[in-house]
């Protein structure tokens, strides 16, 4: 019964995860983050300009 | 604009050539942050464009041109005379109009032409203009060049003036805040280092015309950061509503904005913080790009 419970547990947790994450952040951008937390990979942002003034 | 933050990030600069490929950038989120003329900015907010302007570029910067022999010697001699503008999107093109009114002049007194700046020098230099008003530093050109005299600086005829903004996608502004921060961040830090010692203007002017930022001549540059030290300034960034309602309510009653928009539709200023709190780690930055003077 305990693992069974245990087991639920995990799943249930695993689901909610992946959902915010699906949700709320993308797996695209998850990604990204985690490229950039565990590896050499660096945030980026494009800046533009138009030279008319 | 330095390519790495203190953090780390890494930040990108791609020049454009129009109006339109900006938009469609920013659309395809090609880029996250374009840096536009400040009523640009609030025509892209009306067309549905989902951005923000969270900071501005610099203020002032800007200048009326003439002849260095030619007889207009005040406002109201620019009647009936061409005077070219960067763009009607431009403040440049607001101011021309504001100060029209204030000199009891008809709004089409003036022959304002849209002429790409880099061409503004050489047009009155031919003789095909007789004025031309542009950020800098074509205005310093006509000068170090012997044909051209200010007429005004805008820091006399507009104080604080606003050309350009940077402006955000809304996506990375909700999504993205850290990096959107330091990329403010960066910017503010830039700005105080440059208005604090004129002698970190000198070392940016190097800076700049031996790398990729910019195609003009180290001796132009220092002229635009000197000449007189506060023909620019980089500091006091922050969109300030009062400035932006002045410039949004001429834009629509000369008709560049298609209607009027409020400040808090097309502005975020919540990235903005005290300059006390900000200075650069001058050990962090990139190698290579170390002013030769250092700084705090």
């Amino acid at each position: 019964m305990k693992a069974k419970l245990l087991l639920f547990s995990i799943a249930w947790l695993a689901f909610i995860t992946v959902s915010h994450i699906s949700t709320n952040i993308g797996f695209e951008r998850f990604q990204k983050k985690v490229r950039v937390a565990l590896t050499e990979e660096r945030d980026e942002l494009i800046v533009g300009f138009l030279p008319v003034t | 604009m330095t390519k790495h933050s203190d953090e780390g990030s890494l930040f990108r600069s791609q020049k454009f050539g129009d109006w339109p490929t900006v938009k469609e950038a920013l659309i395809s989120k090609e880029i996250g942050a374009v840096f536009i003329l400040a009523p640009m900015a609030m025509q892209l907010r009306l067309d549905g464009i989902p951005i923000k302007v969270c900071y501005l570029g610099h203020r002032d910067g800007t200048a009326i041109v003439v002849g260095k022999d030619s007889d207009i010697h005040d406002f109201g001699d620019l009647a009936g005379k061409i005077c070219a503008i960067p763009s009607r999107y431009a403040n440049q093109n607001i101011l021309m109009h504001k100060m029209m009114r204030k000199w009891n002049m008809e709004p089409d007194s003036i022959d304002l032409r849209e002429v790409p700046p880099p061409e503004h020098p050489t047009a009155l230099l031919s003789g095909s203009i007789d004025a031309y008003i542009v950020g800098e530093p074509f205005a310093a050109k006509a000068e170090l060049g012997g044909y051209g005299r200010v007429l005004y600086h805008t820091k006399d005829i507009w104080e604080d003036f606003i050309s350009c903004v940077l402006v955000v996608r809304e996506d990375l502004i909700i999504d993205e805040r850290e990096l959107v921060q330091e990329l403010i961040d960066g910017i503010a830090k830039s700005g105080k280092w440059l208005d604090e010692d004129q002698e970190h203007r000198m070392d940016a002017a190097e800076m700049a015309a031996r790398g990729d930022y910019s195609p003009q001549s180290p001796d132009l540059l220092k002229y635009v950061l000197s000449k007189p030290v506060d023909r620019v300034k980089y500091t006091n960034l922050a969109p300030l509503k009062k400035d932006f309602d002045e410039i949004m309510e001429l834009a629509y009653e000369i008709g560049v904005l298609s209607d009027r928009i409020e400040f808090e539709e097309y502005a975020d200023d919540s990235f903005v913080k005290p300059l006390s709190e900000l200075d650069w780690n001058m050990d962090k930055l990139a190698s290579g790009n170390e002013p030769k003077s250092g700084g705090k």
